[in-house]
């Protein structure tokens, strides 16, 4: 019979032990471990590098002398993963992309945050935004979709780039009392996919504060410049800059004074706002992000351009803003909108075939 | 005795010990939670500028990579005209950035101006792609005045022509290895506010004589299309007019380089009624039946007639009246 003194030695001995290891998992390995699990899936992701490359340049290192090939595009994903093998292995110690630049060490990483939704120029937008996106190095793109589920679309396109990406969905609430399926006009558009992009990276580097990055939100129709995104990437709280063709200017802009400080807005619409700056006119530091994990889009209630106010009203104040672009006299951003295209002719000549991806 | 002794004294030290560690391990928590947000600025600015060198051969990396070395693939000359107004440099900067992932492409960019305007200029030079810069001026007569719908006059026909007048007086001038390589080559017209994947790029580099492809968003449909049947173009897949002689969009054929060469006459007719601007070159080159069809037998959709919204300027408008518009200096 153990002797009751002899249970609670062995209950005092365990205890401590347990505590020890489940606080130390909860903060300090588990990030780790997530963090690795998080890497070396976007590791895997990336080696799906488009076919045109690895296909040519295997088939001059086979042949020596360059024949014609009809390569067809390799749709099925064995196909990659069976020519990649030996890629593989190599890029599980370092970070090698082939069309992306090369992965530095040095660079603080640009999460990019995309929300799109499913209409017709959905893909010609995310294609030329990612020609875009291969000239930058480290960059991380955060695309999420409003839709129930990841569309088949979307996550082709993704794989195909080769770019380091992450693919999410939630789906703006429709509000089925309003004539068709038009979503709750309360809500302003992308809120909610940003969000979930902002909960994610609060979810995936938790407290590991020393992973340097910026966090910037890019529309998937406008226009980036690739000087935009070096000029960001200094960014130590939050960055802001002129973007064109927003608030019905040629472009809109921050006020910096002779000392280098940001003091107001140049804008004719509301230039009261706390934030008068459009979506793509500012960044913020990662850094930032996690240290104020209550900081989020407000979902409802926001008047017309203050959706950015209702955010970095809680992240900074005016002073702590860091004007770029030349102290905030260059242009690298443009608000661009891509026309609907006219699909009248669809009804008439028999519907195109369904089946071919646009 | 004794064994007891020492049981209690290593049970107590192990407590001790576990009890140190917990604490050890809280106050590691703690540290973490507080944010260093504020750096010494000195350090930052190092490493900022260690950063900026860093980058500097990261890209320099980038421009001298494997694309420029591919000197054994056919060129492509890819021949858009443009003209000045607020999107220009928007379009043409998107533009670029597809454009330099494609290997052996030469961009031939025509303005409609008088002359080459700094804009154009500066951006050329420092696009990092292998370019030529023309100019010509549309005649009045030709010209969509302000308020004319995008369909009246067909747009870019002088400046695809002059396009074709640099690609031939090159083509005469050319010997030996040059002239090798211009027998490969293949000639695009790519207006500025379309979208190509670059997958496009690969499809159209081996073209014999006209190859052609399906464009997406063209036409009032999702996608126009040739039929192909037996490998070979039967009719065309189109929303507006398939009795032309080639329904097909700017956007939607490449002709190979030694056909133009050779065919010195063809040219897009200026004149031409609407829609009818891509028959008016392409049939002098070939009937349907040389046609070589792409992208998987013309059955994906690898470019996309995007078009750009004008950008709405009531606000800026009325400053102007007032003299408060936005500082021209600053390039838009």
């Amino acid at each position: 019979m153990p002797k009751r003194r002899d249970i609670l030695a062995i209950v005092l001995i365990v205890l401590p032990w347990t505590l020890l290891i489940t606080v130390w998992h909860q903060s300090a390995i588990a990030p780790l471990f997530a963090i690795r699990k998080v890497c070396h899936h976007l590791v895997k992701e990336i080696l799906i590098i488009p076919e045109r490359l690895t296909i040519h340049r295997q088939r001059l290192a086979d042949d020596g002398t360059e024949t014609r090939h009809d390569t067809g595009p390799a749709t099925d994903s064995k196909e990659y993963c069976s020519q990649d093998k030996d890629i593989v292995e190599v890029v599980r110690t370092e970070y090698v992309y082939t069309r992306p630049p090369p992965w530095s060490d040095v660079l603080p990483t640009i999460h990019v945050i995309t929300p799109t939704y499913s209409r017709p120029v959905q893909k010609a937008e995310l294609t030329r935004l990612a020609n875009t996106f291969l000239h930058v190095p480290n960059l991380h793109w955060i695309l999420v979709e409003d839709s129930q589920r990841r569309t088949p679309l979307v996550t082709r396109l993704l794989r195909e780039t080769g770019l380091n990406y992450t693919h999410l969905n939630v789906e703006t609430p429709r509000n089925y009392k309003l004539r068709g399926d038009t979503r709750d006009p309360r809500i302003p558009r992308g809120t909610m996919q940003r969000n979930l992009a902002l909960r994610w990276l609060r979810e995936t580097f938790k407290s590991n504060s020393s992973q340097a990055g910026i966090v910037y939100f890019a529309d998937d129709d406008n226009t980036y410049s690739l000087e935009l995104f070096e000029e960001m990437r200094s960014t130590r709280k939050v960055s802001v800059w002129p973007v064109a063709f927003v608030g019905g200017l040629r472009y809109e802009s921050p006020k910096v004074n002779a000392a280098g400080k940001v003091y107001g807005w140049k804008t004719v619409f509301d230039p009261h706002r706390p934030f008068a700056i459009d979506m793509a006119g500012f960044a913020i530091n990662l850094r930032l992000i996690l240290f104020k994990p209550q900081a989020y889009f407000k979902l409802r209630g926001v008047k017309g351009g203050y959706q950015e106010s209702s955010l970095l009203r809680e992240l900074v104040t005016l002073s702590d803003l860091e004007p770029k672009a030349a102290n905030c006299t260059k242009i690298l951003v443009w608000h661009t909108r891509t026309e609907k295209p006219v699909l009248v002719n669809e009804g008439k000549k028999g519907f195109t075939d369904p089946n071919v991806e646009i | 005795m004794r064994m007891r002794l020492k049981l209690k004294t290593v049970f107590v030290l192990y407590f001790t010990v576990s009890l140190l560690g917990l604490f050890y391990a809280l106050m590691q928590l703690g540290a973490g939670q507080r944010c260093d947000c504020r750096d010494p600025d000195l350090s930052k600015d190092q490493q900022i500028s260690q950063l900026r060198g860093e980058l500097q051969k990261l890209q320099e990396h980038i421009k001298t990579s494997e694309l420029s070395k591919k000197t054994d693939v056919p060129r492509i000359y890819v021949i858009t005209p443009t003209y000045a107004r607020l999107v220009q440099k928007a379009e043409l900067t998107r533009l670029s950035h597809t454009f330099l992932h494609v290997p052996q492409l030469h961009w031939i960019v025509v303005e409609d101006a008088p002359l080459p305007t700094p804009l154009v200029t500066d951006f050329l030079a420092a696009s990092g792609l292998t370019y030529t810069h023309l100019y010509k001026l549309t005649p009045k007569d030709r010209k969509l005045q302000e308020g004319d719908p995008s369909w009246l006059k067909p747009r870019g026909a002088e400046q695809r022509n002059e396009g074709l007048r640099w690609l031939r007086e090159m083509g005469s001038a050319a010997k030996g290895k040059e002239a090798a390589a211009l027998e490969e080559a293949v000639v695009y017209f790519a207006d500025d506010d379309n979208t190509y994947s670059l997958q496009l790029f690969e499809e159209m580099r081996y073209t014999y004589r006209v190859s052609v492809w399906p464009v997406g968003l063209v036409g009032g449909m999702k996608f126009e299309r040739p039929v192909v049947e037996d490998g070979k173009v039967v009719r065309f897949h189109t929303g507006w007019r398939p009795n032309r002689p080639f329904p097909i969009d700017m956007a939607g054929f490449a002709v190979s380089l030694r056909m133009i060469l050779s065919n010195r006459q063809a040219q897009f007719d200026g004149d031409a009624q609407m829609g009818f601007l891509e028959s008016s070159f392409l049939q002098h080159l070939v009937t349907m039946d040389d046609l070589e069809p792409k992208a998987d037998l013309c059955t994906k959709v690898l470019v996309w007639h995007t078009r750009t919204e004008k950008p709405k300027m009531k606000r800026e408008d009325a400053l102007q009246k007032q003299g408060l518009g936005s500082d021209p200096d600053v390039e838009v």
